[in-house]
């Protein structure tokens, strides 16, 4: 069954996806600094009228749970928030884009969060962009 | 006291260099001994990333550490590496007076790489002092 991407259905088979792969499971393990917000940017012409988000409320390697919001008011919550178009997400979750690359090339921002923590879970990032591509995805544009 | 981390003029729509300044002021805010070490050091070292075909200069002058798009001046040192090892490199273990500790995987992993012709550094036996210190304020570990 496959997902349209950006959904709550689809963030839903998102958490399935990571809760499932064994490779974050360890390596997300130490993970103890709160939840994670992937916030697509709006582009109306693919019929993205808003931003939204996906908040991935993830701790020692198990995601627990997800939210699927609009705007950027909704993601202020989550202690870390990286921001994309429409275009870099789906090259990511197509595993064209390594997450840390893109976020050395601006393509992925990290708007909020603590870098040094970040970054020494940099083999985490990567499976959780291994687990995006094992959603069955459905991509607007 | 702590010095200021300057993007510099241009350097703002740059992909590297913000990402550098946020690591480097998050990293001086959490860690007093790095923020000593970084008002110590003077000098430009220049960040040749390979793969992604781009280029940063930090600049350090006194109570500043200004952050440039591309190669800005004269470096005192040049590192020309791919990106995985650009990042590697804060992740590095520190050791003993918060120098590189050689038996930490990384470490040995940089170091393989330089062997290889991965990572180059030019300049550097020339201005030790500055590398190791530039290893200390970059490093996300303590």
């Amino acid at each position: 069954m496959s997902f349209k991407f950006p959904t709550e259905e689809w963030t839903k088979a998102y958490q399935d996806a990571v809760n499932a792969n064994e490779g974050y499971r360890t390596h997300g393990k130490p993970w103890t600094f709160g939840a994670v917000a992937f916030v697509i940017k709006a582009d109306p012409s693919i019929g993205l009228p808003e931003d939204v988000g996906m908040i991935m409320d993830v701790h020692e390697g198990v995601c627990r749970g997800t939210t699927f919001v609009k705007g950027m008011d909704a993601v202020q919550s989550a202690p870390f928030i990286v921001v994309a178009d429409y275009a870099r997400w789906r090259a990511c979750l197509e595993g064209k884009l390594d997450p840390i690359k893109s976020m050395m090339e601006g393509k992925l921002k990290l708007v909020k969060g603590h870098l040094p923590t970040m970054l020494r879970f940099v083999e985490s990032s990567r499976q959780l962009v291994v687990s995006a591509t094992h959603v069955d995805t459905e991509f607007l544009a | 006291m702590e010095p200021a981390i300057e993007l510099a003029p241009g350097a703002e729509d740059h992909g590297f260099a913000p990402m550098l300044a946020t690591l480097l002021r998050q990293n001086l805010d959490d860690h007093e001994d790095k923020r000593a070490t970084a008002m110590r050091m003077r000098g430009r070292v220049a960040m040749v990333i390979t793969d992604l075909g781009m280029s940063v200069t930090l600049e350090f002058v006194p109570f500043a550490v200004r952050v440039h798009a591309g190669i800005v001046g004269i470096p005192d040192v040049t590192v020309r590496a791919g990106s995985d090892h650009i990042m590697k490199m804060s992740m590095l273990e520190l050791g003993r007076f918060g120098l590189p500790d050689p038996r930490g995987a990384v470490a040995k992993e940089l170091a393989a790489a330089e062997k290889a012709g991965a990572i180059k550094y030019f300049g550097a036996l020339a201005n030790i002092p500055l590398m190791l210190r530039l290893t200390r304020v970059m490093s996300v570990n303590a």
